[in-house]
């Protein structure tokens, strides 16, 4: 077996518009996630009970069955009741429900991790409740969240690649058209991998970066 | 109603079950390898001598690459690898060994971790007391190191039981794959994925508890 990249490698722009289709579903889905996230780390701290237990279900749930299947579940079983998705919006919903419930999980951590006496320091202080929440709660709640948030963008992104299952041309289906065009499977999804790992580390880099100028978050690269 | 009991027919079940059963082992073959693999890597990347740089080198390329690629990535590169070496291995083997390569990587970086948490003073306490590098991680680094090791490696062993659900893509006839038969059967597929999801999540959600007791039991005990 020789290994050919060639004629992979002359299809560069399209493998990249590929990579920047998986990182614009990983964007959306991440953005659309964080509210969610928010709600519900929120909902899960001073909501009833009735909606704590309905919360605590939603993120268990999501967080124990595979993305692959929940996505399955809104693109096949959807239409039986008369709403029928494309592709993309079925893998975008998927990705989001999914992200939405570890972003809750994370929030919910960072919110906790302030200490009471924190707060009450900043109330003998003779800080507002705004100003409490503005120069207290925040700067810290960022600084705790900011490492796993970031991971999590990570793991959004290469979530992302399922998307190619549902007929999405993002990088993971467009290196499989290419592999079945040339019948160079190997050299394709070879540089798809190495196009995947590029991307996370730029990602990271650039997280990592604003991290630590916004958030003082201080985080590894590898 | 009647379209709702077809998905109880003998055939069916005992295809969900064969199906439950592959993505069972599939999951315990990428517990059990992943755990072995990435531990024996972890313990590999403490060793300081020169002669094993290379090898330290590349296990850290292996884990940063592995856990920047997509696991359908992984997972069909080893699969047209293999078929390209005319090795003719099942599919189900393929997807083991993708499983196994992954959760190495994962696994391995979670073990790292653990192992680095351990003060350095334990090293050089150790080393005072004339320990080997295999005594020193046997009797003082592994035994402290485990309690920071095993929580996260809980977690992960539930992504390896939801990645297994990928495995349908290169033809292993496990759960998912199963679900997409029914589906194409003409069973509904609110029905069969949502029986394919509590099946999931009945193999998932105790290891998951499984996981969160071990937590607060560490923790407790770290709190004496």
């Amino acid at each position: 077996m020789t290994l050919q990249f060639g004629p992979i490698l002359e299809q560069w722009p399209y493998l990249l518009g590929g990579a920047a289709l998986s990182l614009w579903i990983a964007v959306l889905a991440f953005a659309c996630a964080m509210p969610i996230g928010l709600l519900c780390a929120a909902l899960l701290h001073y909501g009833p009970p009735a909606m704590r237990r309905l919360v605590a279900a939603y993120v268990i749930f999501a967080t124990n069955t595979p993305q692959l299947v929940q996505i399955f579940f809104l693109f096949f079983g959807l239409p039986e009741v008369g709403i029928i998705l494309s592709p993309f919006t079925a893998v975008l919903i998927g990705a989001t429900f999914n992200a939405g419930a570890y972003l809750c999980e994370i929030q919910r951590a960072g919110f906790a991790s302030v200490r009471r006496t924190e707060i009450e320091a900043a109330e003998v202080l003779g800080f507002s409740r705004l100003q409490i929440i503005r120069h207290v709660i925040l700067p810290h709640v960022m600084k705790a969240m900011f490492p796993p948030l970031s991971n999590q963008f990570i793991v959004v992104t290469l979530g992302t690649s399922m998307a190619s299952i549902f007929g999405v041309e993002e990088l993971t289906g467009r290196s499989d058209n290419l592999g079945a065009e040339t019948y160079l499977s190997v050299e394709a999804y070879g540089v798809a991998a190495v196009i995947y790992v590029a991307m996370t580390l730029i990602a990271t880099c650039v997280l990592a970066l604003s991290g630590r100028l916004v958030c003082r978050a201080k985080m590894n690269i590898v | 109603m009647i379209r709702a009991a077809a998905l109880f027919s003998y055939y069916d079940l005992t295809l969900l079950l064969e199906g439950f059963l592959t993505t069972f082992a599939l999951s315990l073959i990428g517990c059990l390898g992943g755990f072995v693999l990435g531990f024996a890597a972890a313990i590999l990347r403490t060793t300081r001598s020169r002669v094993m740089a290379p090898v330290r080198a590349a296990l850290f390329v292996y884990a940063m690459f592995l856990r920047r690629v997509p696991f359908l990535v992984t997972l069909m590169l080893v699969f047209y690898a293999t078929q390209s070496l005319h090795a003719n291995l099942p599919t189900f083997a393929v997807a083991s060994i993708s499983i196994c390569l992954i959760a190495a990587a994962y696994l391995g970086e979670i073990t790292r971790g653990g192992l680095e948490s351990v003060h350095a003073n334990q090293w050089q306490g150790a080393r005072a007391l004339n320990f080997s590098h295999w005594q020193t991680l046997r009797y003082v680094i592994v035994p402290q190191a485990w309690r920071v090791i095993l929580p996260p490696t809980f977690g992960f062993l539930v992504m390896v039981i939801k990645d297994t659900a990928l495995a349908s893509q290169i033809g292993v006839m496990e759960l998912t794959a199963a679900g997409k038969v029914l589906g194409n059967k003409g069973v509904p597929a609110v029905l069969v994925y949502g029986a394919i999801l509590m099946l999931y999540f009945s193999m998932s959600y105790p290891l998951a508890r499984l996981g969160k007791h071990v937590e607060r039991r560490l923790a407790a005990a770290r709190n004496h």
